[in-house]
């Protein structure tokens, strides 16, 4: 009799262990995640440190090591938190083609994937600012953010998504005509590494190449915002929403082109 | 007749036979990523292009800030040369140690179990990933601008690369091999061979204090970049051995993790047909 209690014991033990170990699998790649962003900040605030040592300067295009910190710590977090990105989504979609059924439900294809991505993108935006805010605090200390900035910087924000899913939106829906597209994804995220602000600020680029990489698209999809929120300038503002429209126009008027035309070789077949 | 040489095959444990089975495979796994032949053109062509951006960052970099801490733009190709040909060589010749959490999470190991070779080296081929011979074929090049260009410099960046190949393989195996003990742990492996991967970018005097530390512990970035790009500037037989060294113990340590961690595994029970 006691046996069949101690079988009783062991099987909820068993479970109450598989659940234990259910939940830590989240805790450890919630924790991993946080983790990597805190070396890449950490990674960020010896590098400019001792940049800046060797050239002697406290401040380089109007930034000190911590507005640098911090501004690196805001484009990564928005650049991250697109994730996955929307390319794969549709890329997917168009070579499974779920794309055929999505078409014809009772909504706007593109409308419906930009609720998506924003929704998705903002959860994890949140996290990401929190623990990369903890990081550059303790790392570089406080820098001066004015409600104005962040005002301001969000607008610049929400601009630069629109156009990151643009962009991703487009590169996706190439797979209507290439086998795979994750190579034209690659040289649009490092298109961003390089003229996008997430390693190196565009305020600290050499002169000639600073003019050019502010009215490259890549600059306006994170860049512009963390530029602003750290250090506000009203007429920098009206620059970058400018380049922004434009880009967001140019991009709008590709992805409804190409999805029109891609429309065409979408074939249903019943049954 | 044929049974008999599968027979002798499947007991002749020798590093010769597993050298013509390692191409053999690489060679089929090639050969079956290029009956997509745009595809594999793109993703060779656009890891290449993917390479050259990062190089252009630095290259920006170091156009503003010249050196730093005695780190110039030289430094950082031959970083990259290193780095990218190591990097190219355990996704060319063992990219299934990549997703080693997921299939362990997957009971898909079962499928390796019953083959006759190892079975830590049948999970590393059973993938190749195409767009490495891009980061292969990129190392070479950016070699040139490495600033050492003799036959004996080559054959040290060549030596150096495979060595430090070994490394990152092992950091593989064991931070995938963890889900043998943690069931889940997929994302956070694939978390911490990019941490390990963000390291290798920047100029590596960047790095001191505790930061420094970690580059030589859980993520050896120290013995995968700084010390191969510092043996390659100022060869030195002491470093070279430290490398060698650390080579081998994390070898072994990965063989340990990955054959403890294999008595733990639990048979998904697929039944399917790998082909």
């Amino acid at each position: 009799m006691n046996g069949v209690y101690a079988l009783k014991i062991i099987k909820y033990f068993e479970v109450a262990k598989i659940n234990y170990f259910n939940s830590l699998a989240y805790v450890i790649n919630a924790l991993s995640r946080s983790g990597v962003v805190v070396i890449r900040i950490w990674i960020f605030a010896q590098l400019y440190r001792i940049t800046y040592a060797a050239s002697g300067a406290e401040e380089i295009g109007g930034l000190t090591v911590a507005m640098v910190v911090w501004s690196l710590m805001m484009t990564q977090s928005f650049q991250s938190s697109g994730r996955p990105p929307v390319s794969e989504i549709i890329d997917e979609e168009v070579k499974s083609g779920a794309l055929a059924y999505s078409i014809n439900r009772p909504y706007s294809y593109i409308l419906f994937h930009l609720s998506g991505y924003l929704g998705r993108s903002t959860s994890s935006l949140f996290i990401n600012l929190l623990i990369g805010s903890a990081a550059s605090l303790i790392l570089v200390g406080p820098v001066k953010i004015t409600l104005f900035g962040i005002l301001f910087g969000a607008i610049l924000m929400i601009f630069g998504r629109l156009l990151d899913f643009l962009i991703s939106f487009i590169i996706g829906l190439a797979a209507f005509w290439i086998e795979d597209t994750t190579a034209i994804a690659w040289i649009y995220s490092k298109g961003q590494m390089v003229f996008g602000g997430i390693i190196l600020p565009i305020a600290l680029f050499p002169d000639y190449l600073q003019k050019i990489a502010e009215f490259l698209p890549f600059s306006q999809l994170f860049y512009s915002a963390a530029r602003l929120i750290v250090s506000f300038d009203m007429e920098l503002f009206h620059k970058f929403i400018l380049i922004q429209f434009f880009w967001i126009a140019f991009f709008a008027a590709l992805a409804y082109f190409i999805f029109k035309k891609g429309l065409k070789y979408v074939t249903i077949n019943g049954g | 007749m044929s049974q008999l040489m599968a027979d002798k095959i499947q007991k002749d444990t020798s590093l010769g036979t597993y050298l013509s089975l390692t191409w053999e495979m690489v060679k089929m796994n090639v050969l079956s990523a290029m009956e997509y032949r745009v595809s594999f053109a793109m993703q060779v062509i656009g890891m290449i292009i993917n390479d050259i951006g990062l190089v252009a960052l630095w290259f920006i970099f170091f156009e503003k800030f010249p050196e730093i801490r005695g780190w110039t733009f030289r430094d950082t190709a031959a970083l990259f040369a290193i780095t990218t040909a190591q990097f190219s060589i355990v996704m060319i010749l063992a990219n299934g140690s990549f997703r080693m959490a997921r299939m362990i999470a997957n009971g898909e190991i079962d499928n390796f179990l019953s083959l006759p070779k190892n079975v830590l080296w049948q999970i590393s081929l059973s993938k190749t990933e195409v767009s490495a011979f891009g980061d292969l074929l990129f190392g070479l090049v950016i070699y040139f601008f490495s600033g050492n260009l003799s036959f004996e410099s080559f054959g040290l960046f060549i030596l150096l690369s495979v060595i430090t190949a070994v490394i990152f393989f092992n950091f593989i195996v064991i931070t995938q091999s963890i889900a043998f003990f943690t069931g889940n742990f997929e994302e956070a492996a694939v978390q911490l061979f990019h941490a390990l991967l963000g390291f290798t970018l920047y100029p590596q005097t960047a790095f001191f204090g505790i930061l420094k530390i970690i580059t030589l512990t859980i993520l050896p970035a120290f013995f995968i970049a700084a010390l191969p790009v510092e043996i390659f500037r100022n060869f030195n037989i002491f470093s070279l051995s430290l490398m060698i060294g650390f080579a081998a113990i994390t070898f072994f340590i990965a063989i340990f993790v990955f054959k403890k961690g294999l008595r733990r595994y639990e048979s998904g029970n697929l039944i399917n047909i790998k082909i």
